[in-house]
């Protein structure tokens, strides 16, 4: 758009005041945030086009089980829902250890529908809830950027990158039905609540920020994340020396009401007021007290009377408070801070202390393309968008350098909080690159004698002094600007050539790397054709149909969601990893041999036992490969039974194949793996394709299982549990007498014979 | 009448009109009337020649009876009786009476009728007729040995009598047994009269007993027949197939869920992926349910195969204007004692389906059902079909060549679904022990539907999308402000 100071009517010019209206402009901004609100859930329906409407991965299935649980039992039963068939035999507390935000929210979606007579599938709903609100992050972007600039331009920029980045969709297609789903547009909402609270010192806003903290708490656990950037924020600001009512009405409003809508989640509890991580919120509310106190003497003190009384009162306060702090963590009442806390101020220490913690892949440190691949041209205008809120630094501007600090921190830590960057990445870079289009863009060059250039969608006047007041260039020299056209040209062309690069590149990638549902695999057949992969469903539909009710299943709980989700079996670990003792027991079951193994899941009450297996295909997520982690974590509790050395090679490989270590080919997982896979070829060709070794010719012998079900392509086997033998002997006996041979005499023990008495 | 204890039958009528009614046969045969246990039906009949063929060719067993009957009292008669014992009746599906030499007269009606239990057929001047009864016995043949190993063969067993059984004296009669195969290793050998030695007489995949001459009423003679049966004998024990009828979008959407169970011998051994992916490549003969064809409906679209956990990819759907046929796999092959519940639907054009009569006045001609066709048969053993008629639907009346004895229930009632206020109406009709020999039955139901009804709908919608708007406008102009500047 262009200046409208000018006298000829150009055609340019017609259009630009065509564009003046009010009413029009504000029609525009609708549609385009409708357009970009599109955009954002379009972008995320690769995989239902592709697939179909199904749930994602793995703690997706657990959240839609618990959906369906609600639905079905009611909001109250769901908050008492104590869960019996998973971690068998304890059960679960799921009702108290749960975030039930995103629940509650499908289930409310659901009944909504449901009352306006649009009976959805609660699958569906389920399916396209994180599509649904990655719109209104978009929307919750442009409010939050037009707190930080006057440009509107920005947040219509910030809304559109936040919709489309690759860094928020890979958490956000079609199917993740997890708590990041609602929990990135609440915590965009929450800090431009936060923000408008902050500038206008209302109570109102302050409450209504509290209000969708307490929601934000309610969906997800990285909710800690807002209850330290905002008392940061706050301290930053005092330390700056910007302490004002505002500040203080609108943080004390928002913790005190905030905390309290925190501690009504059953998981949370007392946590804010007993755990580390929520000290910094309770210590800045008792500083801004402190702070407000001071003002108030100093305004009542003279000079030297309220230097002595700030050293004396300030320096008490602080040493009591410290000691106060350190007395109850000691005595128990605060909690240190937690393992995963620790890990993201120590990298390795997870590896180290909590090897369930450092298993996960979303857990490791990032990499640095990473960066790129999630968000683009978005990372280098970040720190030009940071920098311009250095030139204008109010209130918010810090609240967005502090944001960006902290974020891009713990985004380098790990590669899950990729996702809590992202938003000030948007709203930084749209900052950015709208200054840049506004420059570039205006078509009237400026007149000497104006005081300079751009931005249509103001007026003259308050333009003028946004110039004068805002930017250092023009402060320095009033009357520089854009004569040449080829520079705008130039510069607006490359800029328009970026943003259609990141468009095809956040296009390609949530093409490519977001929309697999992990659940079926999809092959291309020769003719190019599509081939679906189904293995995992074929198992979890066949355990479903053809097991008992409750025939437990022992599997390695990367699986357990799955499981309770398709299979509607009772698991003994899942994906919740409350209990690492228990997951430790399947990871020792798993990793040693037989006569070990039996008898705990005979204690386990298991009676079928899954393994994924990619041999046969070249599945690496398989669980081989993942083996050394069960090995690992049952060292950690067991180190005197379970031992890592030993199933690596002297030379220190890890092998399958015939110069595997005794330890791995007696281990119950290498067993359930290749149990009859040899069969499959012919005699000396049996390969597994994974790890890309040949397999010895005969294959291991498995006496206290059977194979009950192995899926086309193999990725799941299924075992059950024999029960103990009938005539009473150990099962390798009765294994070796069923295969033909003879019976040992060694096994022949008899005690003296003696008169049965009843 | 002596021997068989426990003995139903069916009433036949030549006159009275096709009544589209309930027959009431809902659980283990449930008569309409009750006959006194001092009833004898009266020896009025003689079967002057009478054929029984036994078809055991599919998982179930069809059995023909052609007579001819011959009146041997003086008065017209209007009732003949076949006798069931109360197991067969139990799971007798379709039961039908056709005149073989005049095929138009159709106007049979069959009644299941209790005497203790006993029964009754009625039918009006019968003088000499000949009849074909076509009965269906549900598919719950006895697969000894009970569990066999994932590669053998499976065996069926059958039993019923070399003598049809009658309460009426048979002058000649014969029994014919059709078999899917040679492969008999067990059959019930019983001493001949005639110039035969022994019954039955084996020729290929038949076994013929008699003809015997002059059977008294009542007579039977038990016989077991063990045969191969290498082939899955699919059960469906809940089917429920709704028909959703849109007249706004043209559209018939049909969708069935289907209970499905294996019948035949469970596995001695647990399953081995090794041995199946080998017998598939060697001989892919088993007694796994591995495919299933639904030939539907030329014009049939959009179908869809899904179970309780999503889409199921192994599907194909080909529709073109020859045919539509949708092929299926489930997820896994369905051995026997297996079970695997799934859904399918589709859509078609509702132009090859519904008519405008006169006026207001709709007919709907569908498929009363629409399930595999197999070469092996395909039972089931409750079908709930739904059709969903617009929301303003009235006077629904419907007619079905479903042989009325297999119909349990029928209910017409409302359903509320996608922007209804009123709800829809819904002709619902529960049968029991078919086939998938019914599949080309069809159902004929004929409603009103008015203009002012189709348009309910719309105005809803638009009456409360603009009351919305309407009072967001005016909630905005309410002040909720405390101070007024």
């Amino acid at each position: 758009m262009a200046v409208a100071s000018a006298s000829d009517p150009s055609p340019m010019q017609v259009l630009a005041d065509f564009g003046k209206s009010k009413s029009l402009r504000t029609l525009l901004r609708v549609l385009i945030l409708c357009f970009i609100a599109g955009a954002a859930v379009s972008s995320r329906l690769f995989s239902v086009i592709r697939f179909e409407s199904i749930i994602h991965e793995f703690d997706p299935w657990f959240n839609f089980r618990a959906t369906k649980y609600l639905i079905a039992n009611g909001f109250y039963d769901f908050w008492d829902w104590f869960d019996d068939r998973t971690w068998h035999p304890l059960g679960r507390v799921t009702g108290g250890t749960l975030y039930p935000g995103l629940m509650v929210t499908s289930g409310a979606i659901y009944h909504a529908l449901r009352a306006l007579t649009i009976p959805v599938d609660i699958r569906n709903i389920c399916v396209l809830l994180a599509p649904a609100f990655s719109g209104l992050t978009a929307f919750a972007a442009y409010l939050l950027t037009n707190e930080m600039t006057t440009n509107t331009s920005a947040g219509l920029l910030a809304a559109a990158f936040m919709g489309i980045t690759p860094g928020y969709i890979s958490r956000s297609v079609a199917g993740s039905y997890d708590n990041e789903a609602i929990a990135i547009f609440l915590l965009v909402f929450t800090f431009y609540l936060w923000i408008k609270a902050l500038k206008l010192g209302s109570v109102l806003w302050g409450a209504l920020c509290a209000l969708f903290y307490g929601y934000m708490v309610a969906s997800w656990g990285g909710y800690a994340f807002i209850t330290c950037l905002v008392p940061l924020h706050s301290f930053v600001l005092i330390c700056m020396g910007r302490y004002s009512t505002r500040l203080y009405v609108s943080y004390t409003t928002w913790y005190a009401l905030g905390t309290l809508a925190s501690m009504q989640i059953p998981f949370v509890g007392f946590l804010p007021v007993r755990t580390s991580e929520h000290m910094p919120a309770l210590g800045i509310f008792g500083f801004l007290q402190l702070v407000a106190f001071i003002y108030y003497i100093r305004s009542a003190l003279s000079g030297a009377q309220f230097k002595a009384f700030l050293f004396v009162g300030l320096g008490a306060v602080f040493g009591l408070a410290l000691l106060a702090l350190v007395a109850m963590t000691s005595a128990g009442y605060i909690a240190p801070w937690s393992g995963r806390f620790y890990s993201l101020w120590d990298t390795g220490y997870a590896k180290i202390h909590i090897p369930i913690i450092a298993s996960v892949s979303e857990h490791q440190p990032t990499a640095w393309p990473a960066f790129f691949f999630d968000l683009n041209m978005l990372i280098w205008l970040f720190p030009a968008g940071v920098y311009l809120c250095f030139q204008d630094l109010k209130d918010e501007h810090v609240f967005v350098v502090v944001y960006a600090l902290f974020g891009s921190y713990f985004a380098g830590v790990m590669v899950r909080l990729m996702l809590t960057l992202t938003p000030i990445v948007c709203v930084a870079a749209a900052m950015a690159s709208s200054q840049l289009l506004s420059t570039f863009l205006s078509v009237k060059s400026p007149k000497v004698k104006d005081p300079a250039q751009e931005d249509v969608t103001d007026s003259l006047s308050k333009k003028t002094k946004q110039n004068a007041g805002g930017s250092l260039r023009s402060a320095n020299s009033p009357y520089v600007g854009v004569y040449s056209f080829l520079s705008k040209g130039l510069v607006s062309g490359i800029m328009t050539i970026y943003l259609l690069l990141f468009v095809l590149h956040c296009t390609w990638v949530t093409s490519n790397a977001y929309s697999s549902p992990s659940v079926v695999l999809a092959s291309r057949m020769p003719d190019g054709s599509q081939h679906i992969i189904d293995d995992y469903r074929e198992a979890y539909q066949w355990l479903r149909q053809n097991t008992k009710e409750d025939a437990k299943i022992m599997s390695w709980w990367d699986y357990g969601y799955q499981i309770g989700g398709m299979a509607d079996r009772p698991t003994l670990v899942d994906n919740n990893t409350w209990n690492n003792t228990h997951i430790a027991t399947v990871g020792k079951a798993m990793s040693s041999s037989e006569e070990v193994s039996y008898p705990i899941m005979r204690q386990h009450e298991v009676d079928y036992v899954l393994v994924v297996f990619g041999g046969l295909l070249g599945y690496s997520g398989d669980d081989i490969n993942k083996f050394l982690w069960m090995v690992r974590i049952a060292e950690g509790i067991w180190p005197d039974e379970v031992s890592e050395r030993k199933f690596f090679t002297p030379r220190g490989e890890y092998r399958v194949d015939g110069e595997a270590t005794e330890t791995m080919k007696n281990s119950l997982m290498y067993k359930m793996s290749y149990y009859n896979y040899h069969t499959l070829f012919p005699p000396g060709q049996a390969q597994d394709r994974v790890r890309g070794v040949r397999l010895p010719d005969t294959g291991p012998v498995l006496n206290t299982l059977d194979e009950a079900f192995t899926s086309e392509n193999w990725i799941i086997r299924i075992y059950k549990v024999k029960d103990l033998d009938n005539v009473g002997r150990d099962h390798a006996a009765a294994a070796s007498f069923d295969r033909g041979h003879k019976k040992k005499k060694a096994t022949k023990k008899r005690g003296p014979r003696a008169l049965r008495v009843d | 009448m002596k021997s068989i204890a426990a003995c139903a039958a069916a009433l036949l009528s030549l006159i009275s009109p096709i009544v589209t009614a309930d027959t009431n046969v809902a659980g283990p045969s449930v008569s309409k009337a009750t006959l006194p246990s001092t009833f004898k039906p009266p020896q009025v009949f003689k079967n002057a020649n009478l054929v029984h063929v036994i078809s055991l060719e599919k998982n179930f067993a069809k059995e023909q009876i052609n007579v001819v009957v011959e009146n041997d009292s003086k008065e017209p008669q209007d009732e003949y009786f076949l006798p069931f014992t109360s197991q067969q009746m139990e799971r007798v599906g379709g039961f039908e009476v056709k005149d073989r030499k005049d095929s138009s007269l159709t106007g049979f009606v069959v009644e299941a009728v209790e005497y203790d239990p006993f029964s009754t057929i009625e039918s009006d001047c019968l003088r000499r007729s000949h009849l074909r009864l076509n009965r269906r016995l549900a598919s719950r043949l006895d697969t000894p040995p009970a569990a066999i190993q994932q590669t053998d063969k499976q065996y069926l067993v059958y039993s019923f009598s070399a003598y049809c059984p009658s309460i009426y004296t048979t002058v000649k009669q014969k029994t014919e047994v059709k078999l899917p195969g040679s492969d008999i290793p067990e059959y019930t050998k019983i001493a001949s009269s005639g110039d035969v030695k022994e019954f039955p007489q084996k020729s290929g995949a038949k076994l013929t007993y008699g003809p015997f001459h002059e059977v008294p009423a009542g007579a039977v003679s038990p016989v077991k027949v063990r045969y191969e049966f290498t082939k899955p004998v699919s059960h469906v024990t809940l089917l429920e197939r709704d028909v959703e009828v849109s007249h706004w979008g043209g559209n018939i959407a049909f969708e069935e869920r289907y209970t499905l169970y294996n019948q035949g011998a469970n596995l001695s051994a647990l399953f081995n992926r090794v041995k199946w992916a080998q017998s598939q490549y060697f001989n892919p003969n088993s007694y796994a349910l591995k495919e299933m064809k639904f030939p539907l409906r030329i014009g049939s679209t959009d179908a869809y195969f899904t179970d309780a956990i999503g889409n199921v990819s192994t599907s194909r759907f080909r529709s073109n204007k020859k045919e539509a046929s949708l092929e299926i796999k489930p997820r896994y092959p369905i051995f026997g004692g297996w079970k695997y519940p799934f859904t399918i639907g589709w859509n078609a054009d509702a132009k090859y389906f519904l008519r405008q009569k006169t006026g207001d006045s709709y007919i709907l001609n569908i498929p009363f059902l629409e399930g595999p066709k197999q070469p092996e048969g395909f039972g089931y053993e409750q079908v709930q079909v739904r059709v969903l008629l617009p929301e303003g639907a009235e006077n629904v009346k419907f007619h079905t060549s479903i042989p009325e004895s297999s119909i349990t229930d029928v209910v017409v009632d409302q359903q509320k679904t996608y922007l209804d206020t009123i709800g829809r109406t819904v002709l619902t009709i529960k049968a029991r022990n078919l086939h998938d020999d019914f599949r080309d039955r069809d159902l004929i139901v004929s409603y009103d539907y008015t203009f002012a009804a189709s348009l309910r709908k719309p105005l809803v919608v638009f009456g409360s999308m603009m009351s919305l708007f309407v009072g967001i406008w005016l909630l905005s102009k309410v002040d909720v402000k405390l101070s007024s500047k």
